[in-house]
């Protein structure tokens, strides 16, 4: 277990080094120029090459590119992660401020997608063919092609239209107030959870169709059990696997996500910290959440691996 | 604490003195009869002071413009500093929150010109001091200015070609300063240059300490009506009432919480609208009609110094440089149709080559008299494809490469231009939308056929934009456009002192633009507020942007 665990460990170091490597190549070879955001269109338009030397060297952009990735490598390992162009705030601190929320919106889909695709899928599964089955394989179909952005903004609109009601526009965290904060993450959560969980129905109804045809499960009815006893003590077990791997997989969706659905919530998560810094070009901070972001979905993946072994006591990492 | 200074002899008037007096003033008012009546865009005796009414106490809530890029307001070219930084600071001069536009005092309580306009004389105010508790005086203004006209390696200030012909400042006293000037400008020019809301006053001692760069220094201490409180970047900037600022009774409300928001989103507007904040600015069109609608709001639309237009690159494009083709293609425009375009997106109104709400400019009946701004563009249309077939391009261009900056007016805008070139002219252009960043260094490389974007003056005169749009190296001079008749007149505009003569001249000037057009004018912006009636002390409708008035100390909450 603990050499699986140290190649994992390796597998994952390298993945990230290749990731760093690649967002802090593309992000310097891409066009446009940081200094418009920083000076504005009219500062820009008036600076000479003489304050651009200068510029950019507070800003640490005119050393040759692997001082800079080195450097940027020093950061990590210090935990410092660097300083936003603007405002000179910490991307640190950028992180600890607002990470909370993001990771309480990903946590919280995850539950949603699992609260609302298990039961349906279970449903769906054990009366195939059925209404039941059919709406529910309908609206699987239905919350996986709804673009997440575009349910938010509807559920904003109409939130604001009928009730005049909008959640509050700046972080207050879970220990501050939590009603508050429920309001923050809800809206985002559930719309994010609502697609995961559509994956989640039609994975666990396809695994469960063919673990409730193995002879097991015939034999558990020929007993006389009940059918719920079946379904969660023989059956799902049994397909839970490819739902947990599929979870893992679904995550690096919901980061992915949350970047356009706290846009459309108006949520100041993580998300949208990194869409502003894409229009900014603030490339310290993109190059450490995309980094961060990678970092959350290599765990979670090993998390997940980790699990089948605690599943399913027939795989054993040796 | 008094705005002038005390007088410490005897207040007794005996019957001698009492004539005396009673003799010059009456001598004076016969001489001010005489003289022609004061400038109405500056009044000295007019110092902010409360409503009658105003009540103290409570906190506003007022969202703009997202965060700013970083903290130094010289630097800065956005209301995304001035929106939340202003409250902090004073400057020299400023316009009336009244208006908008008259020019009052503020740290300066009185000034001097003499008469050939080549020295601005400031009487500053005593016992006013900065929120760490320092003294103001004459050696931060002299600081300030010296920084903004004559700035520092590596610090760049939109504003400084205001005070080109700003030679030595001198300080008097502690409490007076001079500015002597290389050779005269206009007064309403210098004056509005001393009011520019970016113009605020910092401590000689901060920008030492900080080698004359605040672009990272979050909380430099001003003399404004609030402190600085905390902030959460792009969230929030909350300030609270400053006991000891000078002008006493102001500020009105205890409180000021300046939230960020990207301008004309559903996000800002949702805010407004579900009573999340107060005071709401640059609404997008739609919310602002709602907010107009709705009880207990008031919603109000004015004129911002902006103006949004289409570059032709002469440099890189044989057609473009030919005059008559860019005057076919200014004329092919139709401009209220391009207006109507973008009015859930945006509001805009249709304007020329210099703002058509500015007092020098064309007024905008006459303008819409004119050949491409009319209604009906048939005319116009007729006598673009005269000029393009006189160029020898009767038969159109092809392939023109059309950058379009990746803002959703400019890209309606750009469908929209693309297909009224090709109707009126059969010029066809292939579209290529770019990051903002990316707009400006393929605009500034010359990497473009046409290009459009929006630009803003730093001063609400043509001399400003004759210099910075369609100067021979004006910095957003785009299309690389000369013509030296034009650089003579604006040359003459910027000089001349007479206000009647210099209109004329900025009339002759525009005249010249529309002949030879350096861009393609689109339309001017304008900018939508609402807010809840309880918001009290200001009504931005007569305003001239949004960068001079953004102090909130007037306002009071019923």
């Amino acid at each position: 277990m603990r050499k699986y665990l140290a190649r994992r460990a390796a597998y994952a170091a390298v993945t990230l080094l290749g990731v760093s490597l690649s967002v802090f190549v593309i992000l310097r070879i891409l066009p446009g120029d940081p200094l418009v955001a920083i000076l504005g269109v009219e500062g820009h338009a008036r600076m000479t090459p003489a304050d651009r030397v200068r510029i950019m060297a507070d800003l640490g952009l005119s050393d040759p590119l692997p001082v800079q990735y080195a450097r940027w490598l020093v950061d990590i390992a210090a935990g410092e992660l660097g300083k936003s162009f603007f405002r000179g705030d910490t991307v640190a601190e950028l992180i600890l401020h607002r990470g909370p929320i993001s990771a309480e919106i990903g946590i919280l889909a995850l539950v949603v997608s699992w609260l609302v695709g298990l039961p349906v899928g279970i449903l769906s599964a054990f009366k195939p063919n059925s209404i039941p089955d059919g709406l529910a394989r309908a609206m699987s179909v239905l919350f996986i092609a709804i673009p997440g952005f575009w349910l938010g903004m509807l559920i904003v609109l109409a939130l604001l239209f009928w009730f005049g009601y909008k959640a509050p526009i700046i972080i207050v965290h879970f220990w501050q107030d939590p009603w508050q904060n429920l309001q923050i993450v809800i809206g985002p959560a559930v719309v994010l959870g609502l697609a995961q969980g559509a994956y989640i129905a039609r994975m666990s109804r396809s695994c469960l169709l063919e673990v409730i045809g193995e002879d097991f499960v015939r034999t558990a009815r020929a007993k006389g059990l009940r059918e719920g006893l079946i379904v969660m003590r023989h059956a799902l077990p049994n397909a839970l696997l490819p739902v947990i791997t599929i979870s893992g997989v679904l995550l690096g969706f919901v980061l992915g996500g949350s970047v356009a659905v706290e846009q459309a919530f108006g949520v100041p998560g993580l998300g949208r910290a990194l869409v502003t810094a894409v229009i900014e070009r603030d490339i310290i901070v993109v190059q450490n959440l995309v980094l961060l972001y990678a970092a959350i979905f290599v765990l979670v993946n090993v998390l997940v691996d980790l699990s089948y072994a605690w599943l399913d006591p027939r795989i054993r990492y040796s | 604490m008094s705005d002038y200074p005390s007088d410490s002899r005897s207040s007794r008037l005996d019957r001698r003195t009492f004539l005396k007096r009673t003799g010059v003033a009456g001598a004076a008012a016969v001489v001010a009869a005489r003289l022609p009546a004061p400038v109405p865009a500056s009044a000295q005796d007019m110092t902010v002071r409360p409503e009658a009414g105003a009540k103290r106490g409570g906190t506003l809530r007022y969202a703009v413009h997202n965060a700013p890029a970083h903290f130094d307001v010289h630097q800065s070219g956005t209301v995304a500093n001035i929106g939340p930084q202003s409250p902090m600071y004073d400057t020299l001069l400023r316009r009336s929150p009244k208006d908008g536009q008259t020019i009052i005092p503020d740290l300066a309580w009185k000034w001097d010109i003499s008469p050939d306009n080549r020295k601005y004389t400031f009487h500053l105010r005593k016992g006013v001091k900065f929120h760490d508790g320092a003294d103001f005086t004459a050696a931060d203004v002299k600081a300030t200015y010296e920084r903004i006209a004559r700035p520092p390696k590596g610090v760049v200030i939109p504003r400084t070609p205001l005070f080109a012909t700003v030679g030595d400042i001198v300080v008097v006293d502690p409490h007076t300063i001079e500015f002597r000037m290389t050779e005269p400008r206009p007064k309403a020019y210098m004056l509005g240059a001393f009011a520019s809301g970016w113009n605020i006053i910092v401590r000689k001692k901060t920008l030492e300490e900080n080698q004359g760069n605040l672009r990272q220094v979050m909380n430099y201490p001003g003399t404004g009506p609030f402190k600085h409180v905390s902030r959460k970047d792009k969230e929030v900037w909350i300030m609270e009432r400053n006991p000891g600022y000078w002008n006493k009774g102001l500020p009105l409300i205890d409180r000021l919480e300046v939230y960020h928001f990207l301008p004309f989103t559903p996000e800002l507007g949702a805010s407004l609208l579900s009573g999340r904040v107060d005071y709401a600015r640059l609404l997008d069109p739609v919310t602002w009609r709602k907010a107009r609608e709705m009880k207990g709001v008031t919603a109000a639309a004015f004129n911002q110094s902006v103006i949004q237009a289409f570059w032709t690159n002469m440099q890189k494009n044989k057609a473009l440089a030919d005059r008559r083709v860019r005057r076919a293609i200014h004329l092919a425009m139709d401009r209220h149709t391009l207006v109507e375009v973008v009015k859930d997106t945006a509001p805009m109104q249709v304007g020329g080559f210099v703002y058509p709400f500015h007092e020098m400019s064309t007024p905008r009946a006459e303008l819409e008299k004119k050949l491409g701004y009319q209604r009906d563009v048939t005319p116009a249309v007729q006598e673009a494809r005269r000029l393009m077939k006189e160029a020898g391009y009767g038969g159109g261009i092809k392939n023109l490469d059309f950058v379009v900056r990746d803002i959703p007016t400019f890209k309606l805008w750009a469908v929209a231009i693309q297909a009224m070139l090709k109707e009126h002219l059969n010029i066809e252009c292939n579209l290529r939308v770019v990051q903002t960043s990316v707009w400006f260094d393929e605009a500034q490389a010359g990497n473009f056929d046409l290009a459009i974007s929006a630009i803003v003056s730093t001063l609400m005169d043509p001399s400003d934009i004759f210099s910075a749009w369609y100067g021979k190296d004006g910095p957003q001079n785009y299309s690389r456009w000369t013509n030296p008749a034009f650089h003579d007149v604006a040359s003459q505009v910027e000089r001349e002192i007479d206000d009647n003569k210099r209109k004329q001249l900025v009339r002759k000037a525009e005249d010249m633009l529309e002949q030879d057009p350096p861009l393609i004018p689109v339309a001017y912006e304008q900018i939508y507020d609402a807010w809840y009636n309880k918001v009290r002390g200001q009504n931005p409708s007569t305003y001239f942007g949004i960068y001079d008035v953004v102090r909130w100390d007037q306002v009071w909450l019923a």
